[in-house]
């Protein structure tokens, strides 16, 4: 199986790719980013592509010829790169690889990886949807997620290849760069104990096993992937010894701003979190995959443990080292 | 004999107990909002603010979703009393439909188990195994009819397969005692189709008004 992932460079895009190699069904994996990879790939081969390149993309993806492609290259604002930038590249990824790969011959599904915040947060909205509920998305990066989507539901008609929609809760963990992740681990966060709602987090780990076990499915359609539990700003924030500073409403401004010079800025879709929360009901998702992630409270606990990264390194012949 | 065991005798200590665990974040919220640790602290409030008695309460599911129809007055206190007896005769919490997604108020009362009137959030609830608390529209005029079910809210019930238990609540608004009557379980029309949902209702709607007019007492003053 020739198995192509872009966003190879990040955390996910990484792992996964990992998780690839040692799995003796994939013949082949062909990685792209605009970043090189986080850590050491065996049998990979990696392309540094810049985003808006969408010539050297469609020319990698169609001489390639992929069985499946993984898209994990979301760029999310303030996680790598700025909010105007993420939301080109997001675009701009999306439209050359996918479009290229809906005219691959052996193309049997695609994979992307989406998020939660699709579902949008606005009034009256579903506080738990489910994978029926229509998407209606209420930040930029819900926005840009929705774009993916619709570009990849595309291709799929077109190639009459299944296309698994993987909405992924907020993932933050001991190294993703998550701004999310970073402004939770301030010394003291800005919160709204009053108006604030619960919401779900998702390990880093937990992923990669998400986007690894799609492989294969063909599952046609989105999938919810979100452990159980929840919890609220305030919660996390004394969880993690942290002063917790109520903020309400134009004192967000002032706040997001604090946080911005203390190195972690707040985008938009990370401040309708903290204030209007964000779950999703995963029970398809786990069903599907064979999954079940850590929960919202192990997820917090590690994100304050500040744990060291160790991955089991596979090697070619897939022996753990 | 442990330290919790001491504290335990002390009075005023589990409030202590709570208040340690608050400020460590260390209680647990649910999905939509529900905080059961704040519950048990608020609940003494509720102790002192109600006197209740309750029929039928072994006809409430022990486990698995449910739908709780009852029927209201003006509204306030039915909810509150409602899910006090459940808790006290199940151990389970209600989630009651109707809180408006307006902050502070809606926040807050999803803390006490409020959600969304939503019939895709009762699915979503009932899913998750939870009983849902369903008002009936607001009768002020007379307290011995009740007032109507929104049809599609039960479609949800529908959908999980769920049991739709009527529920009769009688009580003053500015009054301590209530009584709460828990009936059997509506069965479902046969057949299903698009009238199911409405032909349940109207069965619903029917045993809350029956159980109400049996639970009224005869004083024309009261």
């Amino acid at each position: 199986m020739r198995v192509l992932i872009t966003g190879m460079g990040g955390e996910l895009g990484t792992r996964v790719s990992n998780l690839l190699e040692a799995d003796d069904s994939v013949t082949e994996i062909l990685g792209m980013d605009l970043f090189p990879p986080r850590r050491r790939i065996f049998r990979s081969e990696f392309h540094r592509v810049e985003p808006t390149d969408r010539r050297k993309a469609v020319r990698l993806v169609r001489d390639f010829d992929p069985e499946v492609i993984l898209h994990v290259g979301i760029f999310e604002p303030h996680s790598r790169t700025n909010p105007d930038e993420a939301r080109r590249s997001t675009a701009a990824s999306a439209v050359s690889v996918l479009g290229a790969a809906a005219k691959c011959g052996s193309l049997r599904q695609i994979i992307v990886r989406s998020g939660l915040e699709v579902y949008g947060r606005r009034r009256g909205a579903p506080t738990r949807p489910d994978e029926s509920v229509v998407p209606d998305p209420t930040s930029p990066f819900g926005v840009s997620l929705g774009h993916v989507e619709q570009v990849a539901t595309e291709a799929g008609q077109l190639a009459g290849v299944p296309v698994t929609l993987m909405r992924l809760a907020p993932i933050v963990g001991p190294s993703i760069p998550s701004p999310l992740g970073r402004y939770l681990r301030l010394p003291a966060v800005g919160v709204d104990p009053i108006s604030e709602l619960p919401f779900s987090l998702l390990h880093q780990e937990d992923a990669c096993q998400a986007m690894y076990s799609a492989i294969g499915r063909d599952h046609d359609g989105p999938l919810n992937i979100v452990g159980p539990g929840a919890v609220t700003a305030t919660q996390t924030v004394l969880m993690g010894r942290r002063i917790p500073v109520p903020v309400f409403g134009p004192g967000w401004i002032f706040a997001a701003a604090a946080s911005e010079l203390l190195g972690a800025p707040l985008p938009p879709h990370s401040r309708e979190l903290l204030i209007r929360g964000c779950t999703a009901d995963g029970t398809l998702g786990s069903e599907v995959l064979g999954l079940e992630p850590r929960s919202t409270h192990e997820v917090v606990e590690q994100l304050y443990r500040w744990e060291d990264v160790a991955h089991p390194i596979q090697t070619v012949s897939g022996a753990s080292s | 004999m442990s330290l919790d065991a001491v504290r335990r005798g002390v009075p005023g200590a589990s409030l202590a107990m709570a208040a340690q665990r608050r400020a460590r974040g260390g209680y647990l919220v649910d999905e939509w909002g529900l905080d059961p640790d704040l519950v048990a602290i608020a609940d003494p409030f509720f102790a002192a603010r109600w006197d209740l008695s309750v029929e039928g309460a072994e006809r409430l599911p022990a486990v698995g979703g449910a739908v709780l129809v009852f029927n209201r007055r003006i509204g306030i206190s039915e909810p509150w009393v409602l899910a006090r007896v459940v808790r006290q005769a199940s151990g389970r919490f209600v989630r009651t439909v109707g809180v408006p997604d307006i902050a502070p108020v809606g926040p807050a009362l999803r803390r006490f188990g409020g959600v969304l009137d939503r019939t895709d959030e009762i699915a979503g609830l009932l899913r998750a195994g939870q009983l849902v608390g369903l008002p009936m529209s607001r009768d002020i005029r007379s307290r011995e009819r009740v007032g109507q079910l929104t049809v599609e809210r039960l479609e949800a019930a529908i959908e999980t397969l769920s049991p739709v238990v009527p529920v009769a609540l009688v009580g003053r608004e500015v009054g301590r005692s209530w009584r709460i009557v828990v009936g059997e379980p509506v069965a479902y029309p046969a057949g299903g189709g698009p009238l199911a949902a409405a032909e349940l209702a109207e069965a619903t709607r029917e045993a809350v008004q029956e159980m109400l007019d049996e639970a009224l007492p005869t004083a024309w003053w009261f």
